[in-house]
């Protein structure tokens, strides 16, 4: 063939058009598997964690091992992604038909992508294997408006607050009664802002929709077509965080401020009660020994008796071309032997039957570790993730931006969070 | 008998001196074919830059342009609305937001980007012993991280930072630089012109070093004094740089996104009242949930904003000089 005889705009354009071509077709993915997973167990499939590798390689390493070896003409490949925009790197893959077999996602990752069809249906594809799990862990990735459950349990957690005493007694307070209410919060930090002319903050961080669930409000409707939580309760909730901003009982970079900030101005002394787990007291030790000698651990601050819970789920991908070994990867990941042993290297807690009953999350052994430890089992037993499934990060920042609003004066409490409800069930219609 | 000349140009035609090389036939038709493939041999040799440019520049812009008429988003691919992206845009208080600081940053920062880089370019262009230093000095923020910038600028700024411990010991008192908006946003500006200054002085030095000496010699005999040939020779001398800065600063003050974001957090600031226009496309276009035809409609609007600032200061270089 001669290139000359071949008009030149025609080559041009079919040069255009052969790079472009396969590129509009990125996001079409593979419509790929199915929900039968009782086939042979065989095949290469991917799984992908969040942020794990640096602190726990042997132990994943270790489980893949284990399940190839179980499972011959099975092949793992674990891949992990920084914690940073991984909702981002999930959301990219999923567009473009890339994401792995087995996803480590937590509830409010999975409720997009079971909308789209890219989550597999575990209560068609596992559903014999949700006796093994706590109910309402099983519930947690259960989308309203949608028909089955998108995500094997994986780890629950929940976390102390932390505070300083050595503030406390300064302000007058009793070092050993700490605040358990939303109600003695805020007398508590009133009173500490007052003492210390405005010095010392107690809090460091606006609130969010978690402590809008423990004061009592009510956040969605059980259809989860709508927010509710501009109701008269959410109102006094964000009346009262104005009155500890204006007191600076509520730290003056609040409104802008990050978990890695609050927890910055804990580790210095600058506000005197912080959110926290377990791990912290390690970083307290070495990084603050003053603030460890003057440490308090006390319970999550609830007027509802029950504290907030943070989920967190394997997904198998459905559009996956080995789901027999995807699905039982995804279990063997979250079975309760599993969850146990990595339970023992981390401050997590099994979602699996019975496993809370374990000694490990139930005897003292005097040291302060272990009482946070069983502390928090004993109350992850009542816990709720308050985080409701359709609440989304677009979602989250119109709630803070409300609530700085209100903080600032700009509206009022009323005005602020009935425009929050408004702009998340308009983004919710179109999500 | 053959003459001299006839021999010689029977001796140097090639049909005599055995086969032709493939391509030049005798009769001519090869040289017109050398010619007929001419054309496309440059293209071919252009096609991996245009195959880099098709992939990662036109497409893209195509892209963008076609999801702006349509509610795609991340995982669902979406209809095409027409204009209803745009329309929603002007009831938008967010985007009205983004849409006064970002020209609020133009604003403010390219005149400084202008002038102070002008200013330090005619300071360090002095051969003195040392001046490499004050050169490199003044070079080092724009090969730093922009990331590492923004975080030490967080750490000085803060209530408990550098800037305040000073200010408290002079006796002002604390500033609120990361919790009030306009502070916030002027601090951005501020750290945006700090690392800009090195990047723009380096094109001032090229431009200066064309001065030519005579020209300052002639206007201090004359009896001008420093501000007087700054203004009268200088600035003159300089203005085509001046314009080329001006356009580049003014396109990347309006596209500014890692300084407010990393000063102001996610959010865009206290109610998200700091969030620029690039700010908001990252926040309402990404994520599972992601509205990827409203952010390409903001998109849009970024790249028409950009190209008319470019337009409208040529336009003003070419008034110039007319």
């Amino acid at each position: 063939m001669r290139i000359s005889r071949i008009p030149r705009r025609a080559v041009a354009a079919g040069a255009v058009l052969a790079v472009l071509l396969p590129l509009s077709a990125c996001g079409d993915g593979d419509e790929g598997g199915s929900t039968d997973a009782s086939g042979k167990i065989e095949g290469k499939i991917t799984f992908q964690t969040w942020n794990l590798k640096a602190n726990f390689k042997p132990y994943f390493e270790g489980l893949v091992d284990e399940f190839e070896k179980k499972y011959p003409g099975t092949e793992v490949h674990w891949v992990d992604q920084p914690g940073e925009g991984y909702a981002d790197k999930i959301s990219a893959d999923a567009a473009a038909g890339t994401l792995p077999d087995v996803v480590n996602v937590s509830p409010d990752l999975v409720a997009p992508l079971a909308k789209a069809g890219i989550a597999m249906d575990l209560d068609k594809a596992a559903g014999k294997y949700e006796k093994e799990y706590l109910p309402g862990a099983w519930k947690s990735h259960q989308i309203p408006g949608t028909e089955g459950t998108y995500a094997f349990p994986w780890y629950l957690n929940t976390g102390p607050l932390f505070y300083n005493k050595r503030l406390f007694k300064d302000a007058g307070l009793d070092a050993d009664k700490p605040p358990k209410t939303y109600d003695q919060l805020f007398d508590d930090a009133l009173k500490l802002a007052k003492k210390s002319d405005g010095k010392v903050a107690t809090l460091a961080n606006v609130p969010t929709i978690e402590d809008f669930g423990r004061y009592g409000v009510p956040l969605m409707d059980k259809e989860g077509t709508g927010f509710s939580f501009n109701d008269a309760k959410g109102v006094e909730l964000l009346t009262k965080y104005k009155e500890l901003y204006d007191a600076k009982a509520l730290d003056g970079q609040a409104l802008t401020a990050t978990p890695e900030s609050t927890g910055k101005k804990f580790l210095t002394e600058a506000v005197a009660m912080n959110p926290g787990s377990a791990l912290d007291l390690e970083k307290f030790k070495k990084d603050a020994p003053t603030l460890y000698k003057n440490i308090g651990i006390t319970p999550q601050i609830s007027s509802t008796g029950k504290d907030n819970m943070y989920v967190m789920g394997v997904m198998v991908n459905a559009r996956t071309k080995q789901t027999p070994a995807a699905v039982a990867f995804a279990h063997f990941v979250t079975d309760a032997q599993h969850q146990m042993e990595f339970a023992k290297k981390v401050a997590i807690f099994p979602s699996t039957q019975g496993s809370l009953d374990d000694p490990y999350f139930t005897k003292q052994d005097g040291k302060e570790e272990t009482r946070v430890r069983v502390a928090a089992a004993k109350s992850i037993k009542t816990a709720v993730n308050y985080t409701p499934v359709l609440f989304s990060e677009q979602m989250k920042v119109e709630l803070r931006n409300a609530v700085a609003r209100a903080l600032q004066g700009k509206e009022s409490p009323k005005e602020a969070l009935d425009n929050a409800v408004k702009n998340c069930d308009r983004l919710l219609k179109t999500s | 008998m053959k003459s001299p000349t006839a021999t010689k140009a029977a001796s140097s035609d090639i049909s005599t001196a055995g086969p032709a090389p493939k391509g030049l036939r005798p009769d001519g038709r090869g040289g017109r074919r050398i010619r007929r493939q001419l054309p496309t041999s440059p293209w071919l040799f252009a096609a991996p830059g245009l195959v880099i440019v098709a992939v990662f520049i036109l497409y893209p812009f195509l892209s963008t342009l076609n999801n702006a008429f349509t509610d795609k988003r991340t995982l669902i691919p979406g209809e095409y609305v027409g204009l209803a992206n745009f329309r929603e845009l002007l009831h938008d208080d967010m985007f009205w937001i983004g849409l006064r600081n970002s020209t609020l940053y133009v604003l403010v920062v390219v005149p400084a980007l202008v002038l102070l880089p002008l200013l330090l370019a005619m300071l360090v262009q002095k051969h003195i012993p040392g001046i490499t230093f004050f050169r490199s000095a003044f070079y080092t923020p724009v090969v730093a991280s922009i990331v590492v910038v923004g975080l030490i600028w967080v750490w000085m700024l803060d209530e408990r930072g550098l800037v305040n411990a000073v200010l408290e010991a002079v006796g002002v008192g604390k500033v609120g630089f990361l919790s009030d908006q306009w502070l916030l946003l002027f601090s951005a500006m501020a750290v945006t012109v700090w690392k800009g200054l090195g990047y723009y002085m380096i094109i001032y030095l090229a431009a200066l070093a064309n001065v030519p000496r005579e020209l300052h010699e002639a206007a201090a005999v004359d009896g001008a004094g420093a501000v007087r040939r700054f203004f009268s020779v200088t600035v003159p001398a300089v203005r085509s740089t001046m314009v080329l800065v001006g356009a580049l600063s003014s396109v990347a003050a309006f596209k500014v996104f890692s300084e407010v974001y990393l000063m102001a957090g996610p959010t865009g600031g206290p109610a998200g009242e700091d969030t620029t226009l690039v700010m908001l496309v990252q926040r309402v276009g990404t994520g599972l949930t992601g509205r990827v035809g409203y952010a390409s409609a903001i998109s849009v609007v970024v790249f028409v904003v950009t190209v008319a600032l470019m337009l409208l200061v040529l336009r003003a270089d070419r008034k110039e000089d007319a």
